[in-house]
């Protein structure tokens, strides 16, 4: 028997030409029985926790970053990229856990848990811990790539050298056996953020992806190699086709042959890794997998684990 | 597709055995026939699941600590080229050089950061023979690594007088110590043993539920329950902190 793919993934516009793409990953485990729901009210939350704070930053004075900038000048809170992070820290975390937290609420309120969620759930236990879920949320503004992340996954970008850069700070708590999580105690404090400067570090493309890409790679460094695969193929191949991949990938991550874990990935392009290939450049974009791909760049994909096939939304 | 190859996620188990001198005759001749019971099973169990790869290994102590199969390897592999265990004479039951050497294996440096949580059974027939904190500092190794700290740590003591407080120091929490009274139920013991490192090593399974019903007491003596996979089986147990 197959449970349905519990990990969500979306993206929307943010601000007036940026974007934000978010997957999510909701918990397998019996005592996370609405995790699909948990994961899918973090997509649409940190959507638009995503787009308050692109507003914010560009009715500020620090939406462009000075020429010559260092890219990862984050931890100094008079750089740009500081008060970006403090602003994420700030106003994007607690108030996207907040949201979270009163959306599961509502939810619950809405539709209790049912005499067999019951049973699976432990004594005492927050109704949220049912909810649970990890969080990737990468919003590229202007020249900012701006990324949270709560949970396991992993955020790779590929530099212009094809090189991989690996942004997110790592956690120690993550051991491969357990998670960080919306859910958790201390969700705010469990967030790891990053701030890029794009012109200081030239970007190709970023991939989110949840943790069942990862664990099915064979390749310790696997974000190495798939940035430098990716880099040869945007010189090779155009988005669309791109696009049409991307869902096999997650689904063999996802097979009996991989990780058997549901695979959600968003990739995003940047006008430089466009350019690399055939098609003329516009701005790094992102859809929804209802959107039609035509005239787009930024691709999600998923798929739920033991699918034969790629499972789109 | 862009990043190489793709492959299932290890699951190491490591079977410690105990090589003492009192395991001299029909005790070791009863254990290397529990082992070769319990191997078809993981073979069974690997082929019907779809999560992991079982790589396993193990190691024979006494006195000291000596890898038997120091390799991880496929466990259709050592089924099919299987050669017993023997005793060391005179040698003693000393537990905690042979804690540090499986906590050595599941360092980080050496453990893939894909594997699943892995799988540790400890056999023996005797008391801990290790000099004054031996066993105490070679378990705190063990435990001091991420992965041997989460690992699914199983007992199998040989006779009532081997299942005893350093076991259960080295036990999971949610575990009991399986007990053969005697070697005609060491096999016994072995293959529940194994059956539990498979099932309670599937993810999305609720282990503590899991254990009650394979390793109670009541489930120790006589036919071993084979239990149908459950939903959701091939789920990660991506609990949270």
């Amino acid at each position: 028997m197959q449970l349905p793919n519990q990990d969500f993934v979306g993206s929307e516009r943010a601000g007036s030409a940026g974007v934000v793409a978010v997957v999510a990953d909701g918990h397998g485990h019996s005592r996370h029985l609405r995790s699909a729901r948990g994961s899918r009210l973090a997509v649409s939350l940190g959507c638009r926790a995503a787009q308050e704070l692109a507003d914010l930053i560009e009715a500020s004075e620090i939406a462009e970053p000075a020429a010559g900038a260092e890219g990862e000048d984050a931890d100094t809170l008079d750089s740009p990229a500081g008060r970006i992070a403090e602003l994420v820290n700030l106003s994007l975390v607690p108030e996207l856990v907040k949201s979270w937290r009163e959306a599961v609420i509502t939810d619950v309120t809405a539709d209790p848990f049912t005499e067999a969620e019951e049973e699976k759930r432990r004594p005492g236990d927050d109704p949220v811990i049912a909810y649970g879920s990890t969080m990737l949320l990468c919003l590229v503004l202007g020249n900012w790539l701006i990324l949270a992340q709560i949970g396991d996954g992993d955020v790779v970008c590929v530099r212009a050298d094809g090189s991989a850069e690996l942004p997110v700070p790592r956690d120690p708590q993550l051991d491969g056996q357990v998670t960080t999580s919306l859910c958790g105690p201390d969700p705010a404090g469990d967030f790891r953020i990053a701030v890029l400067d794009t012109r200081a570090i030239p970007l190709l493309a970023v991939l989110l992806a949840t943790d069942g890409y990862g664990n099915a790679q064979l390749a310790e460094d696997w974000p190495s190699s798939f940035s430098k695969d990716l880099t040869w193929l945007l010189g090779q191949r155009d988005t669309r086709w791109l696009a049409s991949q991307l869902p096999s990938w997650a689904a063999r991550c996802a097979s009996a042959d991989g990780s058997a874990d549901d695979t959600t990935v968003a990739l995003l392009i940047s006008p430089a890794g466009q350019a690399m290939g055939t098609q003329a450049p516009s701005d790094t974009t992102a859809v929804s997998p209802e959107a039609d791909a035509e005239d787009e760049i930024t691709i999600p994909a998923d798929a739920a684990a033991d699918d034969a096939g790629p499972g789109v939304r | 597709m862009p990043g190489g190859g793709v492959a299932r996620r290890p699951l190491h188990f490591i079977v410690m055995a105990d090589c003492s001198g009192s395991m001299k005759g029909e005790k070791m001749q009863a254990l290397n026939y529990a082992l070769r019971s319990m191997l078809p099973h993981l073979v069974d169990w690997e082929r019907d699941q779809l999560q992991a790869q079982l790589l396993i290994r193990i190691l024979a102590f006494a006195s000291a600590p000596n890898w038997y199969v120091p390799d991880p390897l496929p466990v259709s592999e050592l089924s099919a080229h299987w050669r017993n265990l023997e005793y060391v004479p005179m040698g003693r039951t000393n537990m905690g050089p042979a804690f540090r050497m499986v906590a050595e294996a599941l360092s980080p440096e050496r453990l893939e950061r894909r594997a699943l949580r892995p799988a540790i059974l400890l056999i023996t027939d005797g008391l801990p023979t290790d000099p004054p904190g031996g066993f105490e500092q070679g378990l705190a190794a063990l435990l001091d690594v991420p992965a041997g700290r989460s690992a699914l740590r199983l007992a199998v003591a040989i006779g009532r007088d081997a299942s005893s407080e350093p076991l259960d120091r080295f036990r999971s929490q949610d575990v009991p110590v399986l007990v053969a009274d005697g070697t005609d139920e060491i096999a016994d013991r072995l293959v529940t043993a194994s059956i539990a490192v498979s099932r309670m090593s599937e993810v999305g399974v609720n282990r503590e539920a899991l254990a009650e019903r394979l390793l109670q007491p009541g489930q120790q003596r006589g036919a071993h329950p084979v239990l149908p996979p459950e939903p959701g089986q091939v789920r990660l147990d991506d609990s949270i902190l």
